[in-house]
């Protein structure tokens, strides 16, 4: 069964590998704004689904992210450590907005990190010295990395993809370790988390700042793809939205923002046949979603396969197929 | 005999209310202490004063004669005091072995070291051992929440014991486990405590528990320390007697 699981990652990474080359050019930015999102919908799964923080500021992470690696560019920053430092930039910022967190909890913990939500798109907007406002900023450039250009669009894919990669394998291999564990601790228990000698107060700092980071990169590649930002793309409908691949992928499975992205990114494309309808037919198909599956399609799929399990005793636990991501049932 | 923890004139107020009043005692070491009294003596209240999640208002709390009064349950736990809660608290959706691992784990290294360390914490095998030990080995791979009320009871104490504490505080271990189940915790601590040299501080209602496992037993009625004695003395005193049936 774990086999299967491996089986599955492999031929979606193969997958992700070929599909550039049947698409048109708009199909590579779909998939290259999937790849971008992921990125920080894993950051947020890292703060909510795994420790339990609910947090709206992914969102507003992401212009930080775009907004540094823009302005460092312009100022003739190169790209690489443009990247490094919105990484880092979102780190710290992450790190002040746990504070909240450690005194209030749930939909109060919500509102603050709303709040701060709207500050950042306020700052954006008015700051005009620096963000140019409303107006944006156009003209991005696309890296050159090590004399590989990636001004293609499909090259552009590949970049975000490989480090789509890169960050979920170092996202993975963290939640394996004991501090994983710490994670999904805060999430259940934070009382008994404490008396068993966990530093609460510090894991929790580190979830949010983990989780915003990869937030701040996931703008740091969103700014290039676009080529143009401007502060409403990072306002609060980026969070939900955000949010929403989190939950409707399954909180707390590894690969449920891989899911959920997919799906926030295809589907409202998939319905557009329906014209001017084709935002109410997304909302429609998401409410039904949630309706029957509040525990995400890798909640469904787990379920599914412990049903399996319980008609054929003789195959192995269900848990070992999705992995680390397993600790929601 | 030192003591592993001494009490010194703790009081703990809510509003008006005097939930611990001047309460003094100390635990010997290697001595298994029972606190007994009415609900609403301040047993719980107590307990959560010494353990740090709650600040006392006057007082002093010691471990080995080092001052720990304020001091954050994790830093406590880490100087290797522990407890077990009145009410079942393990991590559901954990298995049974990372319940375990988990309630060792902060115990060695640093912050980084056990980012970049091993999955397990270098822990896997000692917690086979208290899975075996507690006789969990069949439910091991099994999420924790899965688990009848009395094996959560029995994780909840292994976890306790995971990191090798020096004291252990036991809220009401007892509480709503059943008979069969209750000589099997009872048995077991008593297997813990000649083995390891532990000191145990137990909260109990269950008087045969009390009196089977205990030592020592101190007697709380209305936040005060009303008697203390070996467990047959106490349970003829008539001061205890009218404060468990008197009102």
């Amino acid at each position: 069964m774990k086999r299967l699981g491996s089986v599955a990652v492999v031929a979606a990474a193969i997958f992700a590998v070929a599909i550039p080359f049947f698409l048109k050019p708009y199909g590579v930015y779909l998939i290259s704004t999937w790849a971008v999102l992921t990125i920080a919908a894993i950051g947020l799964n890292l703060t909510l689904g795994y420790a339990g923080q609910v947090s709206l500021a992914q969102g507003a992470f992401v212009g930080i992210g775009a907004y540094t690696v823009t302005l460092l560019m312009q100022a003739g920053c190169p790209y690489p450590l443009a990247f490094v430092a919105a990484g880092l930039l979102c780190f710290g910022i992450g790190w002040i907005l746990g504070y909240p967190a450690l005194r209030v909890q749930h939909h109060y913990l919500a509102f603050v990190t709303l709040a701060f939500t709207t500050l950042v798109f306020l700052v954006l907007r008015n700051e005009e010295w620096l963000t140019h406002g409303t107006y944006g900023i156009s003209g991005i450039g696309r890296p050159t990395l090590l004399g590989w250009s990636t001004v293609s669009a499909r090259s552009f894919y590949f970049f975000c993809f490989g480090m789509l990669c890169v960050l979920a394998a170092a996202t993975w291999w963290m939640l394996r370790s004991p501090w994983g564990r710490a994670f999904v601790a805060l999430r259940e228990n934070p009382l008994r988390a404490l008396s068993l000698g966990l530093d609460t107060q510090r894991y929790t700092l580190m979830a949010f700042a983990i989780g915003s980071s990869l937030g701040g990169l996931a703008g740091a590649l969103y700014a290039p793809l676009v080529q143009f930002i401007e502060p409403g793309s990072f306002a609060l409908g980026l969070s939900f939205n955000l949010l929403l691949m989190v939950i409707v992928g399954g909180s707390g499975y590894f690969f449920g923002p891989f899911v959920g992205a997919l799906i926030a990114v295809l589907l409202p494309e998939w319905v557009r046949i329906t014209e001017g309808y084709y935002l109410m037919v997304y909302a429609a198909l998401i409410m039904l979603m949630m309706a029957f599956c509040p525990y995400g399609v890798l909640g469904m799929v787990e379920r599914a396969i412990k049903a399996a399990t319980r008609r054929n005793p003789s195959s192995p636990a269900p848990a070992a197929v999705l992995g680390v991501e397993g600790t929601r049932s | 005999m030192s003591a592993v923890l001494e009490v010194v004139n703790l009081s703990k107020r809510f509003g008006g209310i005097t939930a611990v009043d001047d309460v003094s005692f100390d635990v010997r070491e290697g001595e298994i202490l029972g606190i007994i009294g009415p609900n609403g003596s301040g047993k719980s209240t107590l307990f959560n004063c010494v353990l740090g999640q709650l600040t006392p208002n006057d007082g002093e709390v010691r471990v080995d004669g080092k001052a720990t009064t304020g001091m954050r349950p994790c830093d406590l736990n880490r100087l290797g005091v522990s407890r077990t809660f009145q009410l079942l608290q393990v991590f559901p959706q954990l298995s049974v072995r990372d319940n375990l691992i988990l309630a060792g784990q902060e115990h060695q290294g640093t912050m980084s070291s056990r980012l970049f360390g091993r999955a397990d914490a270098g822990l896997g095998e000692a917690a086979d051992q208290m899975i075996e030990f507690f006789r969990l080995s069949h439910l091991s791979g099994e999420q924790a929440g899965a688990l009848s009320y009395g094996q959560q009871k029995l994780l909840d104490a292994a976890m306790a014991f995971m990191a090798g504490p020096r004291l252990v505080l036991l809220d009401e271990p007892a509480g709503g486990v059943n008979l069969t189940m209750l000589g099997h915790l009872r048995e077991r601590l008593q297997a813990y405590h000649s083995e390891r040299q532990a000191t145990f501080v137990v909260i109990e209602h269950q008087m045969e528990f009390v009196m089977a496992l205990c030592t020592r037993v101190l007697v709380l009625a209305e936040g005060r320390v009303i008697a203390e004695g070996a467990p047959q003395d106490i349970r003829r005193d008539p001061v205890v007697i009218e404060a468990y049936l008197g009102h």
